[in-house]
Order: C-alpha cells, then structure tokens, then sequence
C-alpha cells in the first residue's frame, strides 16, 4: 500500500479499519512486514544526537552556504552571459576574485554541511509507508529532488575545479539550471518545514535533545561514547573549518600558506602565475609565436594592423590587477601594456563603444569574447605585453592578451587575433 | 513566540502570518523550480538529460546506501571504544575522526582526478604527502586534547577522594 494510512484489522490502532474491513489481506501482512522492517531498521541508525533543533541549526548554516553560491553563481554567470539589464562592476578590482572565491569556498563548506544535516534526518528514510498521501507524496518527492541535486551540484562543483569531467553532460549549463531547481526546492522545503523551524529557532530546553531526554539523558551528559548535541555541531563546525582552511588559499592569498589541498596554489606556473589552459592546449603555439603576428583593430571601415613593435611603441601602463578564474583560483600580478581606450580611439571609434575580441585559437566556447563598454572605458584595462616585469609567457598569452578588472579569467581573452570597435 | 500559538494538544500551531508565508514561499519554490527543469531541455539533449537523471540516482544511492550506513557503523564502533572515555573526550575523538574522514573523501576524489584530468596546469600539488600530514597534526592534536581531558578529570576525581 503506497497511499493511505496502515489499515489495522484489529480496530485498536487506526479509524482505516472501517474503510477496508476484514479479513486482512495479503497486501496489509507485506505492509505490516515492512513497517516492522523498517521500525527495525530505524531503530539501529537512532542516535539521540538526532532532533528537528539540531536539523535547523545545521539548517541555517547550510542556507547561508547555499545563498552565498547561488547569488555569487549568478553574478559569475550575469558576467559571462548579460542580460541587457547587466550591471558589470568593475571596482574594486578584486570584486570578481572575492565572488568566485566565496563561491567554490562556500561550495566546499556546503559538502560537510550538507552530509550532517542529511545524516540528521536519515531515520524519515526508513519510514514506512514511505508515502501517505498525495501532499506527502509531493513533500517527500521535493526533498528527493532537492537531496539529488544537491549532492550533484556539490560534486561535480569540487571535481570541475579539478578540470576532470567524468559526466554525460555539460557542466557550465547544468551547474544553472541545477541551481534555479535547488534554490526552488529549498524554498518549498522552507515552506513546508516552517513550522519546525520557527518551533526550534531559538534553543528551547522543552525541544532541545528531545530522543536524548526521551533516552533518560541529558544534553550536557551525554550517554558513554555519544556525543550531545553540540559537541556534534562543533565537530560539524571544525569539520567545515578544516576543509575550508586547507582549501580556500587558492582563492585568498592570507590563506595560501594552509593550501594542502585545492588544485591550484599561488605563485605556481610560469611567471608565477597559474595557467589555466596552455598554449598547447589552445593549439596557438605556432600562431603567437609567428614573426609576422599583428593585432588588427577595425571600426567601421577602418582597419588598423599593430604589430608587436607598434603595440610596444604605443604609451605603457601599468597596473596591479587580479586574474581570477571561474574554477575559484586566483592571482594578483602586475600587468603592463597599452590601454584598450588607446587602441580604439586609434581607428577613431567611440569612448562607448563595446569590442569584439578575438583569439589566435582556432576553436572553444572562449575564442571571441564580447566586451562591454564599461570596460573598454576603464583606464586599467589593458592590452598586456608583459606580466610581472617580464615579456608575456606563451602560456599566458603572448604576445598579447586582455587584462580587465572584475572580470571572469575565462574572459581575459589570451593569444589576441582582432579587436573590432562595434 | 509570536508566530507559533498553542493548539488545544499543547503542540505549536502556525499563525496566520506563518501560513501566508508558507504559501509564497511555496509558490516561489515552485516557480523557481520549474524555472529551472524548463531550462535543461533548452541546453541539454536527451541523452544528457538521462545521464544527469542517471548520476542524481546513484548520487542517493551512494550517499544513502553506502556513507551514512557506513559512518553509522563507525559510530558503534566509536561508541564501545570512546565509552571509557570522558564525554569531552569522546567527542574530540568523534569530531576528529569526522574531520579526517570527509578530508580524506574530498582529497580522494583530488587524488583520483590527479591521474585521469586532462589539465596538466592544474593539480600540481603532492595531495597524498599532504593528506598524511593533516591526518598526522589532527591526530597528534586529538590525541592531546584527550590526554588534557583525561588527565585533568583523573587529578579532578583524586582530589575529591582525598577529601
């Protein structure tokens, strides 16, 4: 039986007995038999550390990791794919560093997060029946949904930051509308939860360790080997310390000397700086280093060809600038070249005008970037010839690369072709 | 509390307020919900879709099937040999265990990804020496918390029977 509840041919536990009659049938023994399997089974994973407070405290913690992805996740992809009402801050130049770094930071905190609250919950698993009626149906199919994706969007969150794919579908896309369906059935989940919630808010001691009590314990005490309840939510705490400490030095530089464990760690890769995709990788090794390489800059009917001499020729500036990249990692160097402002009033185009950039590579989704005006205006963005004092690596995109302030790494366009003035 | 009244059973019962707020909440949740399973098919062919359906079954499957049975078993373990101990001492040893082992789970997955990712710019980093030293430092402080732990209640416990 899948909906309703337990019909009882005794007439001494539930009012459904009328509805069914007698004789019991075949299908009340296997539900009967099931219950009982699963009150079994329920009673070996009971801990008394387990109450709906602890739930909402873990909960709560879990709302404040879950909203920091969603809204930096949001901001990441406004940036790469904007709206037409896209805002595209640009100061300080850090902000996009300090986004992408909340972002992969409190994904990785939500992993500890997420498996103590769903530990936290487990016995509803075992329930039995596992549905009672068409709203629990609804409910519980929610919470499937959400538990699902959750786990998911951790996943492969970690595993993209280690540049391995190992799924049967695109990350970026499904990173998206995975969020949109986690934050809606978390809200739904609030929704329905909100009773418990508001009930457990605040620690009160008539519902805090409410099995503990029921055991004969008290929070303070624990029985010998148990853990109360904050004992669980400190280790909980410590756990997500000691994951976020070791990994969050590749996103914030205070951190790097805790780094043990993120894929990238600062100060690596040529000019100290970390690499993202090589040049090998882009199949452009031949291309940049070709002696006859131009930078071609159009506006309208004007096409200008700069080469390396003629770039270098053209007024330096030079500027502190983050690359930071959408996997989380991050570095500040010191970027010189020529100011992208210059080059388009060059070709005579407009202080507005936004630019089509295009790289030597010959394919991905990355090859033309589009930028918006605001960036073309501002005064550090920059066409870089040299990083940290030196001509740029190939790897990082000789001879010439973009190099603007709030932006994703993956629109710091590398191995430049064109610039077109739109 | 303001938002709760107490029904006739002496169970908390939502206000008015609560059920208005659970409605928008709701419909919200909803909305952005089918937001979103309308944008797959927009960006993710079928065959994707069923291996994204594919991988959040086994993502329950594993998680429910296989890690919480197992730290369940762990924790009866924890709980025969940490019930000689100190409750405080109990859960130093629990919460460090819990530490190592979802540390140990992530640097897995790195150490895994270590030799089959396609980056060679990335993952540079000697994961399993590292791994060892975590695993070192938390049991060596873990191991001095409890000794602290057991050390003070023991001198504790003799001086009340001294008097």
């Amino acid at each position: 039986m899948l909906f309703g509840a337990l019909p009882d041919p005794t007439g001494e536990a539930s009012g459904n007995r009328k509805i069914w009659g007698n004789p019991p049938s075949t299908v009340w023994w296997c539900d009967r038999a099931m219950e009982k399997f699963t009150n079994a089974l329920a009673s070996r994973f009971a801990s008394p550390t387990r109450s709906t407070r602890l739930t909402v405290v873990l909960g709560r913690w879990l709302g404040v990791t879950f909203t920091v992805c969603f809204l930096t996740g949001l901001l990441s992809h406004g940036l790469q794919n904007p709206p037409g009402w896209m805002f595209f801050p640009t100061q300080p130049v850090w902000i996009y560093q300090l986004s992408q770094g909340l972002h992969v930071t409190a994904g990785i905190a939500s992993i500890p997060l997420l498996l103590a609250k769903l530990w936290s919950v487990y016995p509803e698993l075992l329930k039995w029946p596992p549905i009672k009626s068409f709203p629990h149906a609804l409910e519980r199919g929610t919470i499937a949904l959400f538990i699902a994706s959750s786990l998911i969007q951790l996943t492969t969150g970690l595993i993209n930051t280690y540049k391995w794919y190992p799924w049967p579908f695109p990350f970026r896309e499904t990173h998206y509308w995975l969020a949109w369906v986690i934050w809606g059935s978390l809200l739904l989940h609030i929704a329905v939860k909100l009773p418990a919630i508001l009930e457990h808010w605040r620690r009160r001691p008539q519902s805090v360790g409410a099995a503990a009590h029921k055991a004969g314990q008290d929070e303070a005490s624990p029985a010998p080997g148990r853990w109360s309840r904050r004992s669980f939510l400190t280790a909980v705490g410590t756990t997500t310390g000691a994951v976020v400490l070791t990994t969050a030095g590749q996103s914030f530089s205070w951190l790097d000397p805790l780094n043990l464990f993120a894929p990238r760690n600062m100060g690596t890769g040529p000019q100290a700086v970390p690499v993202n995709r090589t040049a090998a990788e882009a199949k452009v090794t031949d291309l940049a280093r070709a002696a006859d390489w131009i930078l071609t800059v159009t506006y309208g009917g004007t096409s200008r060809p700069f080469t390396l001499a003629d770039l270098q020729g053209l007024p330096q500036h030079e500027h502190e600038l983050p690359i930071a990249c959408v996997e989380g990692w991050s570095q500040t160097a010191t970027w010189r070249g020529v100011r992208i402002r210059d080059l388009v009033g060059a070709v005579g185009g407009p202080p507005s005008a936004e630019l089509r950039v295009t790289s030597l590579e010959p394919e991905g989704a990355y090859r033309t970037m589009l930028m918006p005006a605001v960036y073309v205006q501002d005064e550090q963005t920059l066409v870089a010839l040299e990083l940290n004092g030196q001509t740029l690596d190939l790897d990082h995109g000789y001879p010439a690369r973009i190099i603007a302030p709030g932006r994703p790494g993956v629109l710091q366009t590398k191995w430049l072709s064109s610039m077109e003035v739109l | 509390m303001k938002d709760m009244v107490k029904s006739e059973g002496g169970t908390l019962a939502p206000t008015r307020t609560v059920w208005a707020v659970r409605f928008v909440l709701g419909a919200v949740g909803l909305g952005l919900m089918g937001y979103g399973a309308m944008g797959f098919p927009t960006q993710l062919g079928p065959s994707q879709l069923l291996g994204l359906l594919v991988w959040m079954a086994a993502a329950i499957l594993i998680h429910d099937g296989l890690i919480v049975p197992l730290s369940t078993l762990a924790g009866f373990g924890l709980r025969r040999s940490g019930s000689r101990l100190r409750p405080a001492s109990a859960a130093v040893m629990r919460g460090s265990l819990m530490a190592g082992a979802v540390v140990t789970l992530i640097v897995g997955v790195l150490l895994k990804a270590q030799t089959v990712a396609r980056s060679t710019s990335a993952l540079e980093g000697d994961y399993a020496i590292n791994l060892m030293w975590f695993w070192a430092v938390l049991l060596t402080v873990a191991a001095s918390l409890i000794y602290t732990i057991e050390r003070r209640y023991r001198r504790g416990s003799s001086r009340g029977t001294s008097r």
